[in-house]
């Protein structure tokens, strides 16, 4: 009985623990950023020594009616992006280069309509979709060195959930604008605004 | 030595316009603007050096101005319905339910010329008449293109229309006139069970089915041989000459109906073109009756006719291109799928074509008996050839081989003799025409397109033309000729040039030609009265373009 007793207690105690925990919100950090037409992308910059497991999950970049869907879209390093042709016309993605560095550039050529190319980004930095017989069409990839970052919406509001207490370096970008950086003491709700411009 | 004072009586101002003239007729040149509006993408979707398609842009222009497939998926712009979709099931109770762009489709083009001409220029004022002064031809020049607009696009159940126009010419208002204006019934081969895009109907006024076109040519100067009409040789020094005056020309348009089928793009393409004669290059609005009505006379009057005979001519054309890709999915695909992205096919593309006339001049004669009447001669005439083109990424080299004759026949008076050509008033009348020595000529082009970069494009290109007839009538000045004292029959023309695309609709142009030789200094043979050109020279001219679409 009192075995029982005890167990019981411990279950409870073990479930409660468990609930509190899942019901006490984490560090968060959110704010906006006004930088004009469109969405940005916020990220934390990686911290000396801290690495993080590649995601499993895989991103989806559409080509659809001559355009890239999504237009901006960001992932963790380590990442793999399946580009899809939904057009019946012949597509290509290619990106110059990754934040600048020409050697990061590639081409993934020529695929069906209605199939997907995977891609594993292992290095950080903006990649600039192109595809070489639509010039008009471009896109996106903010890869991000720390699995910490959003997408902001229409309005450049912007949200990232569960950020270990700590002090980071926290990154702005959006397109055609110039990225900013700022020094962000992360505890609780925090909040840092960033204002972009060319 | 023959530097005769007929030599003088001409204006040797209208050789020298022939650059000019050349500037006129070479800019019907087109891409349309109004498709990247209407699909938000850019001028290259469809062309590699505009107007030039890529096998995109042809297979978009087969498909009637679409994309070949998922078309209202692309159009960023949505067309307007001209009656519900559910209308169709009211037919015939109703109008079968179009649409029209959700925009004007309109594109609008302008273009300058800056032009060098060599010294040689000067050469011609030995022709100017005693007393008189030459015209004087400038070294360099800043010339006036054209200002055209243009618009094009679907009505719905696979109609599509093109119309353009060039709204002023050289800085003059309206002096340009109709381009191209017609309705295409695309693939109308369905409603017959015909396999898919095995019969499209084309009607109205446009450029016929060349095998390469004039009307889309990356050049400022067009093909000659496409401009060669058939002008028989009129010389007194001949014991022969030839009573033919085909002004038809390849550039003209047509005026008639195209049936068509196949695609441009691999694979076979035919046409058919049903259209007016007209030989004696006469104007629509001026071939008019004050007693008959023409299109909206009512009494009398209207548009005037565009034909100068009741014959229609015939033009047909088969082409059929072999894709090389050893893929089949990517040989049988609009574009290759290249190893860095789709591209033009690597392909080899045959063809021929064929046009039947009958000419038609007609001269006041005279019966047997003395009394006048209205006698015609009814000259046939054929053009036929062939070309070739060959693509490997982007790189291009195509030609035409063209041979044209016409029918000769010679105006006889009531003895059976001979006339004098030309007739004229001052003349007997004929009573009837006997078949002599036909005119013909020959020639073609031979042309090499390379892709330097995506907006740097190289060119390479020859005419020739060989007409025995041009050269006599332009030593013995009897007709009015281009070619003044030519050198010889075969009129050649080098022409390398380079191209640059400073946007995607603004393109910077450079040609040099090489021209034929030609003479002012005309000697006669006293013994067989053969005449040849002495102290020959060239008439080269450098010619730079700056063209925008918008």
């Amino acid at each position: 009985m009192k075995n029982q007793f005890t167990k019981s207690a411990l279950t409870a105690l073990f479930i409660s623990t468990f609930a509190l925990a899942a019901a006490l919100p984490g560090n968060t950090l959110s704010g906006k950023v006004s930088a004009g037409k469109g969405v940005s992308v916020v990220y934390i910059e990686a911290t000396l020594g801290k690495t993080f497991p590649a995601p499993t999950e895989h991103v989806v970049i559409d080509q659809k009616g001559l355009l890239f869907q999504p237009h901006v879209a960001a992932v963790p390093v380590g990442a793999t992006v399946e580009f899809l042709n939904s057009d019946k016309v012949a597509h290509n993605i290619f990106w110059p280069a990754i934040s600048g560095n020409k050697k990061l550039s590639h081409n993934m050529g020529t695929w069906p309509s209605g199939q997907k190319r995977d891609f594993k980004f292992d290095a950080p930095g903006v990649v600039p979709l192109l595809c070489n017989v639509h010039p008009e069409m471009s896109a996106y990839i903010v890869v991000t060195p720390t699995p910490y970052f959003a997408v902001t919406d229409a309005d450049g509001s912007y949200k990232i959930a569960n950020v270990p207490e700590g002090q980071y370096t926290v990154t702005a970008w959006h397109e055609g604008m110039k990225v900013q950086s700022k020094p962000v003491k992360v505890a609780g709700d925090t909040t840092a605004d960033f204002a972009l411009s060319k | 030595m023959r530097t005769g004072k007929w030599l003088r009586v001409l204006v040797p101002g209208s050789v020298l316009m022939i650059p000019l003239w050349m500037l006129v007729v070479s800019t019907k040149t087109y891409a349309i603007p109004a498709f990247s509006r209407q699909y938000q993408t850019s001028c290259t979707t469809c062309h590699l050096d505009f107007p030039k398609l890529n096998d995109f842009g042809k297979a978009f222009k087969d498909a009637g101005f679409k994309f070949p497939k998922d078309d209202e998926n692309f159009l960023k712009v949505p067309n307007t319905l001209l009656g519900a979709e559910a209308q169709k099931q009211v037919w015939p109770r109703t109008v079968w339910p179009g649409q029209i762009p959700g925009m004007p489709p309109i594109g609008l083009r302008m273009n300058n010329f800056f032009q060098v001409t060599g010294n040689n220029r000067n050469q011609f004022n030995a022709l100017a008449a005693p007393g008189t002064l030459p015209q004087v031809i400038p070294r360099s020049d800043f010339e006036t293109g054209l200002f055209s607009i243009f618009t094009a696009g679907n009505f719905g159940s696979d109609i599509a229309f093109w119309v353009d126009d060039d709204i002023s010419v050289a800085g003059d208002n309206a002096a340009g006139g109709l381009g191209d204006g017609y309705l295409k019934f695309v693939n109308i081969g369905r409603f017959l069970k015909l396999p898919t895009d095995a019969l499209s109907i084309r009607a109205g006024q446009f450029e016929l089915d060349l095998p390469f076109t004039q009307a889309r040519n990356i050049n400022l100067s067009p093909y000659d041989i496409y401009a060669q009409a058939n002008i028989g040789a009129i010389s007194s020094m001949l014991s022969s000459s030839q009573n033919v005056n085909n002004q038809f020309t390849f550039a003209d348009a047509a005026k008639g109906v195209e049936f068509s089928g196949g695609h441009n793009y691999g694979g076979y393409h035919y046409s058919v073109t049903i259209m007016n004669q007209n030989t004696s290059g006469l104007g629509q609005s001026s071939n008019a009756s004050p007693y008959v009505p023409s299109a909206l006379g009512g009494a009398n009057g209207g548009l005037g006719f565009g034909s100068d005979s009741s014959f229609k001519n015939v033009y047909a054309r088969f082409s059929y291109r072999f894709n090389l890709e050893r893929d089949a999915e990517s040989r049988n695909s609009v574009q290759a799928a290249g190893a860095t992205g789709p591209r033009d096919h690597t392909y080899l593309n045959f063809g021929t074509f064929y046009l039947r006339g009958n000419s038609q001049q007609g001269f006041l004669g005279a019966l047997a008996n003395g009394d006048t009447r209205l006698i015609y001669a009814h000259e046939p005439y054929y053009r036929a050839g062939g070309d070739f083109s060959f693509n490997y990424r982007t790189f291009n080299l195509f030609g035409v081989y063209m041979y044209g004759r016409d029918n000769n026949l010679l105006p006889v008076d009531a003895n059976g003799a001979l006339m004098p050509l030309p007739v004229g008033s001052t003349t007997a009348v004929p009573v009837g025409f006997i078949s002599s020595v036909p005119a013909k000529f020959n020639g073609g082009f031979l042309e090499a397109d390379y892709l330097l970069l995506p907006w740097i494009m190289a060119i390479g290109r020859w005419d020739g033309v060989h007409s025995s007839a041009d050269r006599i009538n332009g030593l013995a000045l009897s007709t009015s000729t281009s070619y003044f004292g030519p050198l010889r029959s075969e009129r050649n023309r080098f022409t390398p040039g380079i191209q640059f695309l400073i946007h995607p609709n603004i393109k910077a142009s450079f040609e040099y030609q090489f021209r034929p030789k030609q003479a002012v200094t005309v000697v006669t043979d006293p013994v067989t009265g053969v005449q040849t050109a002495l102290n020959p020279f060239r008439v080269n001219t450098a010619l730079v373009g700056l063209e925008f679409v918008y």
